[in-house]
């Protein structure tokens, strides 16, 4: 049955629960919340199972893909959703977190599928490196939620309109707490996976295995992500008005860009970082899950 | 049933009628003593709000139940009122229209402010004590039961009474709790002494507040309401400290001139470091600089923007009344089918009754001419006879019941009655 699942599965799931989060805004509905929590612990659960049937069939250590680690990232994401709208069932918080989900997964399709050689240094470096990375982008991808909804809250207050009918949000408070907190997350994680990162090519190149140059365009992304999530984490705790709601959706909405655009970057250039994409065959499921996706 | 609702309310009496009539708690229970003494095989409920004063009466038949008349001199002589000053003030509902009256008024559309939220809770209390004073029984527990019902349901399907409607309500509820999670660590600072000042203060207490502060040109007034609210005293000199360090401020001075320009705003601002400031400005003319709303992180509603907000909500809640209507009609008629359907029980019971005494007499002569059968036999014989009869019953209690739904079905009821001879 495991086998059966693919990524359309839980990518489906979710689509439904965001539809039906939308659909908040023009209809009263009794039984959506139900339905909702349905599909999005439905979607979680086919998740578990995909991620668990990867782990137990991959060649190499399980999963240690950049793959693995989008769909693990979407996972941590869509428990949380499913967590938030147990507790807080009238706030619309699925309405911008769940599509951060969908587009994790679907940034997942272009990811590399191959995981990592089976050794005990590269698996534990490289276990503790992937696990900070998709740390980082729960983080900056949760941020960026609560960034938004902070500004769409924050106008709202603004013009003096009452809550719109559908679209109830969580307060000022909790959602600049939130952001500032996924701020310095990211930033003490995207510090870490550095460092684990470091250690781990230098664990490859002493056991002269595959490993990629310090002047890799890989590195130098890193070095410059790194830098900026120091300086926003520092200038949000230490810069007090920066710790005021907006300019931390700012620095969180500025941050979100820039994940982005360093993931696009490592999907388009050509980069030594993990293995050469072309060099492997990918495994015959994750063919299919591409597929379906 | 002999259902009706004697009374009056905001629709169809003046104030001082109503205050004649009104009954404290006490009261109340006075007033259900003594119509149990006087009628005392009907039940009772006495409704008595600002708005409102009803007696619900309800009994098995016409002899038992009082009438109109009788009611209504019954209230007068509580009050020791002249019953024919008071009888045209009175309205009237009996049978369908007193369900659905008393549907709509505890579902709040019967209200002055139309879906408040404190109406269940009075008809809940006022059944209640007349449970307590025993005037309450099974023909009143059904009707009342299926109102807290028919109430929640139409709190459940529409929005009538989601939308808050008082300006105080609606600054805590639809701004303040929106830019603050919680009020325990608020520092909230009160500007002067006016009434709505103190009874929005009241919601913000209700959510935890209690760290408030307030300043008053006359110190004497300030210590007054400090005293009466239990927050602390600040001098009037102390303004701009006392702005730095708040949260929150409610200001209500008669001041004809701001009492915060933008400029004395401006030179403190950077003290605040940017914090969310939520000004509620309730005095006319305002006390607060309208540029400063502008500020970054400083949200100031005047009173003009309150009420705007609740003008709007009384709009969508009563977009919401036609929706809420046709619950109250879905039910009424749904309550009333179910009140008919019980007055054709006796029927039914006697003419079971009728047909049971037939088969057993018939079985008896069965069993007597075939004593052979054995008891599993006799078993199945007897089920079949059962069948039969019931088979033979269902459909004219089908028809009772398809009647019932448009009113007491008195011709089938009789016709019954006459072809299998029933008796009472």
């Amino acid at each position: 049955m495991i086998t059966g699942i693919t990524t359309f599965c839980f990518f489906a799931s979710y689509t439904v629960a965001l539809a039906l989060e939308i659909s908040r805004l023009w209809l009263r509905s009794n039984i959506r919340g139900l339905v909702m929590i349905f599909f999005a612990a439905a979607g979680l659960f086919a998740q578990t199972l995909f991620l668990f049937h990867r782990a137990s069939t991959a060649e190499g250590i399980p999963l240690s893909s950049p793959y693995d680690w989008f769909l693990m990232a979407a996972w941590v994401l869509a428990a949380l959703y499913l967590y938030l709208s147990l507790y807080h069932r009238e706030q619309a918080i699925g309405v911008f977190l769940l599509p951060m989900v969908l587009a994790i997964v679907g940034a997942a399709r272009f990811a590399r599928q191959e995981p990592l050689e089976r050794d005990p240094a590269i698996q534990l470096w490289g276990t503790i490196h992937g696990v900070f990375q998709l740390a980082v982008i729960v983080a900056v991808a949760f941020g960026f939620a609560a960034g938004i909804m902070y500004l769409v809250q924050a106008r709202r207050l603004k013009r003096k309109l009452p809550p719109t009918q559908g679209l109830r949000l969580p307060s000022l408070e909790w959602l600049a707490r939130a952001s500032g907190r996924a701020l310095i997350v990211a930033a003490v994680m995207s510090g870490l996976g550095f460092l684990s990162g470091v250690i781990l090519n230098a664990v490859n190149h002493a056991s002269d295995r595959e490993h990629f140059s310090w002047n890799d365009p890989i590195v130098w992304r890193s070095a410059l992500m790194l830098a900026w999530f120091v300086v926003a984490a520092l200038f949000s705790v230490y810069y007090k008005p920066a710790r005021q709601g907006r300019k931390v959706a700012y620095l969180t909405s500025a941050s979100f860009a820039l994940l982005v655009i360093s993931l696009t970057l490592s999907l388009l250039l050509k980069s030594e970082h993990g293995g050469r994409q072309s060099d492997a065959k990918p495994p015959s499921n994750a063919l299919r899950n591409s597929e379906a996706l | 049933m002999q259902l009706q609702m004697v009374g009056c309310s905001h629709h169809t009496a003046a104030v001082e009628v109503r205050e004649r009539l009104a009954f404290s708690p006490t009261q109340i229970g006075l007033a259900l003593e003594r119509f149990r003494t006087q009628f005392p095989r009907a039940e009772a409920v006495l409704l008595s709000t600002c708005n409102r004063v009803e007696v619900y009466t309800a009994a098995e038949s016409a002899a038992e139940a009082p009438n109109h008349q009788q009611v209504a001199k019954f209230l007068a002589d509580f009050h020791g009122l002249d019953f024919s000053a008071v009888f045209n003030d009175l309205q009237e509902h009996s049978h369908r229209d007193a369900v659905r009256h008393l549907f709509t008024v505890a579902a709040s559309l019967d209200s002055m402010v139309l879906g408040e939220p404190q109406i269940v809770a009075q008809v809940k209390q006022a059944y209640q004590l007349a449970q307590d004073y025993h005037s309450a029984g099974p023909l009143t527990n059904h009707i009342f039961q299926t109102a807290f019902r028919v109430a929640k349901r139409v709190a459940h399907e529409t929005t009538i009474n989601e939308r808050r409607i008082s300006i105080p309500s609606v600054a805590v509820a639809d701004f303040a709790k929106c830019i603050f999670e919680q009020f325990e660590d608020k520092n909230v600072l009160v500007i002067g002494a006016g009434d709505m000042g103190e009874e929005t203060l009241r919601y913000l207490q209700a959510e935890g507040a209690w760290n408030i502060t307030v300043t008053n040109r006359s110190f004497d007034r300030a210590e007054e309401l400090g005293k009466r609210l239990g927050a602390r005293v600040a001098n009037w000199d102390q303004l701009d400290a006392l702005l730095v360090a708040a949260d929150m401020v409610v200001t209500t001075t008669g001041a004809t001139q701001p009492i915060v320009t933008l400029e004395q705003f401006l030179a403190i601002e950077t003290r605040r470091d940017q914090r969310p400031l939520f000004v509620l400005d309730l005095a006319i003319p305002r006390d607060f600089d309208p540029a400063i709303g502008e500020r970054s992180g400083v949200f100031l509603y005047s009173i003009d923007d309150l009420q705007t907000v609740c003008a709007r909500n009384r709009r969508q809640r009563d977009k919401e009344l036609p929706a809420a209507l046709i619950i109250i009609d879905e039910e009424t008629d749904r309550f009333m089918s179910a009140q008919h359907h019980r007055s054709t029980n006796p029927v039914i019971q006697r003419l079971r009754g009728n047909w049971q005494d037939v088969r057993e007499q018939e079985l008896k002569r069965l069993f007597n001419k075939l004593p052979n059968l054995g008891e599993a036999e006799r078993e199945e014989v007897r089920q079949s006879f059962e069948r039969y009869g019931n088979k033979l019953l269902h459909l004219p209690l089908e028809s009772l019941r398809d009647e019932s739904r448009h009113g007491t079905p008195h011709g089938l009821i009789e016709a019954l009655k006459r072809l299998f001879q029933l008796k009472d």
